[in-house]
């Protein structure tokens, strides 16, 4: 997406006939605002989500606000990635790596504990149209097609639950490296 | 402060980080803090805890040749972050102050009456989350509202579930049930154009969010058996809700 859009831009400024540069300017507009709301507004309902859900888990707002942040982030980068040809599940992985990576290195600055961020921003990647499928599909008894979303569900929460581990791991490792004394683990 | 007040409040701070929905490895080493800064790592002086998310085994060891032990049986669990990231902040001030038993009591006691958000706010919250995954999976604006009332009924139906106690299972079951069936007499009506973004939003609100994260975080420090679990539980979630839905779907798309 973003090297379409330098290319975009780069003919069009190359462009001697003004004419032609303010309708190429037109269009690169019209294709921008596809963009906005393509990317957008996914976010938007993701952020807002977030908070409606940090309410439910009984968190204070400017942590919720933090944390949505990082959810409209890590749904940035999901879509950046999954938008643009990759795998659902890849997509999912490095989306939670995004997240997970945020919230540790915020909850640690800010000295709370790190699930309360970590479980606003990984909302928005739970697979809900793909677990609804599966169940859809059992319901019709097409026990192909069900194996098939079931496969798919299960590498996407395996995909998400990845990226948290390798993320957490590494960070756990950094942290127990400069603990003062080691507890009996 | 000697053994047994210091079991007294470690088993309370304990119990309660579980009830509001801490990791493991987190109630754990709070309680190892906290007595190792009471001095009971060291000359004879002793803590072991074994905690799971539904109990709490703590034995204190006061070097006199008398350990004492407390087991708390952990019925039912809760999410509330703020009450987890307060009790941490006190943690913290033990570990720094060593305070006398009544002062930390009184603490928890504060801590205990905390309330950030009233009923009717969370209640919306639930229309909220409903409405705006509804639009975020595809949905239109009249899916929209669908699923925002139908997650207002989620609540009311889980806080008047949760008097009874029942099993976790059958109260996924019922508000799934619930949902489907709303959302497809709905769409038979003509309001809606399908029923299953509707549905999908709804039944985001009862995504277990705590209990996966929970679960994915003691994988990740170790508690192979609290991980074990929580991820039991999220699959009985996962299950009770997709059963719910699919008796729903099947029942009212052939009646109407």
């Amino acid at each position: 997406m973003i090297r379409n859009l330098l290319f975009d831009w780069g003919d069009t400024l190359m462009t001697v006939n003004y004419k032609v540069q303010l309708s190429r300017i037109y269009e690169r507009t019209v294709i921008k605002m596809q963009y906005i709301t393509e990317y957008g507004l996914p976010c938007l309902y993701s952020f807002i989500a977030s908070i409606a859900f940090g309410i439910q888990f009984n968190i204070k707002l400017r942590h919720i606000v933090a944390a949505g942040a990082g959810g409209v982030v890590c749904q940035f980068v999901y879509m950046l990635i999954a938008l643009n040809g990759a795998s659902e599940a890849l997509a999912c992985f490095f989306g939670a790596v995004t997240i997970s990576l945020y919230s540790e290195i915020l909850a640690r600055r800010l000295r709370v504990p790190v699930n309360m961020y970590l479980v606003i921003g990984i909302i928005p990647l739970v697979p809900g149209s793909y677990i609804y499928n599966t169940m859809i599909v059992l319901v019709n008894g097409d026990i192909d097609a069900f194996l098939r979303q079931f496969t798919d569900t299960m590498a996407i929460a395996g995909a998400i639950a990845m990226g948290v581990f390798a993320v957490s791991s590494v960070i756990r490792l950094l942290n127990l490296k400069n603990k003062r004394k080691s507890y009996t683990r | 402060m000697n053994s047994n007040d210091l079991l007294a409040v470690v088993t309370s701070i304990g119990s309660m980080l579980i009830e509001y929905g801490a990791e493991i490895y987190r109630v754990e080493e709070t309680i190892y803090r906290i007595a190792e800064s009471y001095g009971y790592s060291s000359g004879g002086k002793s803590v072991e805890v074994f905690a799971i998310p539904a109990s709490l085994i703590i034995t204190v060891d006061g070097g006199n040749g008398f350990p004492l032990t407390r087991t708390k049986r952990i019925l039912s669990r809760g999410t509330n972050l703020d009450r987890v990231d307060k009790i941490n902040n006190l943690s913290r001030f033990i570990c720094a102050e060593k305070p006398e038993k009544n002062e930390i009591l009184n603490n928890i006691e504060k801590i205990k009456q905390r309330h950030i958000y009233s009923y009717p706010v969370q209640v919306i919250s639930y229309a909220v989350v409903g409405a705006t995954f509804a639009l975020f999976f595809g949905g239109n604006y009249r899916d929209a509202l669908v699923a925002g009332v139908i997650a207002v009924f989620i609540r009311f139906v889980e806080t008047l579930v949760a008097k009874i106690r029942p099993s976790i299972f059958f109260q996924c079951v019922l508000c799934s049930l619930m949902t489907a069936s709303i959302a497809v007499i709905v769409s038979r009506l003509g309001f809606t154009d399908g029923f299953d973004k509707v549905i999908i939003g709804a039944s985001m609100t009862m995504v277990p969010g705590v209990i996966l994260t929970n679960c994915m975080r003691d994988f990740i420090a170790g508690d192979f058996l609290a991980g074990l679990y929580t991820l039991t539980e999220a699959l009985i979630v996962a299950v009770g809700m997709a059963v719910g839905a699919a008796i729903g779907i099947a029942v009212f798309t052939k009646m109407f």
